[in-house]
């Protein structure tokens, strides 16, 4: 009987991979942003209206779903490059899968990529894949108690989007909840009111959008 | 749910130390897993038995221990143990941290027999 003492991350060839996607992104002068809320959230309504405001040309995004099409066909229509990714049965994306997705677009011209993660509010969160921001999205119809129930998800997150907040006074939403809880998890990250529908918000969005570009690739980090 | 890959991951690993060992059957493995992963060790010791059937560390014992969660306040630096629902700085107030451990999946050991006949490397 021999014991062999290893100490090692589990996870480390997910993480290898995740730092080479980063560097690839990095020396191509692009921000890469990894979208990550429960399904039905309103990730890719959020991204039609981002693509439309920041330039079909300047945008591509990496869509992670189970099965179908039907994300990138959407998005497809506003942007030069999507690329659907299906996990099959897998819960989350991980580096190596947006590494063979980072192959099929062409860097050259992009400024942002938009890495729209399976919809699920535990799993992502645990895989690094080379995103320079994470951004978490809740919705409104979700409900104001998921920050309490799914903290690691807000805790990691560089923004925090509300959306679909045009339901707020129909739905009896308290957004006090939200806050006080944030307030416990996450006091870094920006909490932005968006409605995709009605365009609240969305200036705001584009604004942080913009500053984080304009900073990644200024440090080039 | 994400207990699938990472036991896919671990037995990946396991399987590349034991070869490089030469061995002949994993026996035992050692497990430290951040408690701010959300990992069910149940889930994580079924996930496991699956995918190591007819490898070399089948019916090899899964031993988990689980680390606690250290955040560091990026505002004064103090460190403090965190909850996976509370990261609120006992000196600032903020919750603005770095996570310093607790957060990782570390594969600590692997016990294993080594073939009879052939020769032991090191």
């Amino acid at each position: 009987m021999k014991k062999i003492n290893v100490v090692e991350s589990v996870l480390k060839a997910n993480d290898a991979v995740a730092r080479e996607n980063r560097r690839r992104l990095d020396s191509a002068g692009l921000i890469a942003l990894n979208l990550m809320s429960a399904p039905g959230s309103g990730k890719t309504t959020l991204l039609e209206k981002t693509i439309a405001a920041l330039g079909s040309d300047a945008v591509a995004v990496l869509v992670g779903d189970l099965q179908t099409t039907r994300d990138a066909e959407r998005l497809g229509r506003m942007a030069s490059q999507v690329t659907q990714i299906n996990t099959g049965k897998g819960c989350h994306l991980t580096a190596p899968e947006v590494a063979a997705g980072l192959d099929s677009l062409d860097l050259t011209g992009l400024r942002y990529i938009f890495i729209e993660n399976v919809g699920n509010m535990v799993c992502p969160a645990a895989f690094d894949l080379g995103e320079h921001r994470r951004v978490a999205l809740l919705s409104v119809p979700e409900g104001d108690d998921k920050v309490a129930k799914y903290p690691t998800l807000f805790q990691a997150a560089d923004a925090i989007l509300l959306t679909k907040v045009d339901l707020i006074g129909v739905l009896d939403y308290n957004r006090a909840r939200v806050c006080e809880d944030l307030g416990r998890i996450n006091t870094r990250a920006p909490l932005l009111e968006i409605s995709a529908k009605t365009g609240q918000g969305m200036d705001l969005w584009l604004a942080w959008l913009r500053e984080q570009q304009a900073s990644a690739t200024r440090v080039g980090l | 749910m994400h207990e699938m890959a990472i036991a896919a991951s671990l037995v990946e690993h396991v399987l590349e130390v034991a070869q490089q060992n030469g061995a002949a059957r994993v026996s035992a493995i050692e497990l430290e897993i951040g408690a701010l992963q959300l990992v069910v060790p149940e889930a994580l010791e079924l996930a496991f038995q699956a995918v190591t059937q007819g490898t070399l560390a089948e019916g090899a014992t899964l031993k988990v221990t689980e680390i606690k969660a250290v955040a560091e306040c990026r505002l004064c630096s103090t460190r403090f143990e965190a909850k996976i629902d509370d990261y609120l700085c006992p000196q600032c107030r903020q919750a603005d941290v770095r996570l310093v451990a607790g957060n990782d999946i570390l594969l600590k050991s692997i016990t294993c027999e080594v073939q009879q006949s052939g020769h032991e490397k090191d």
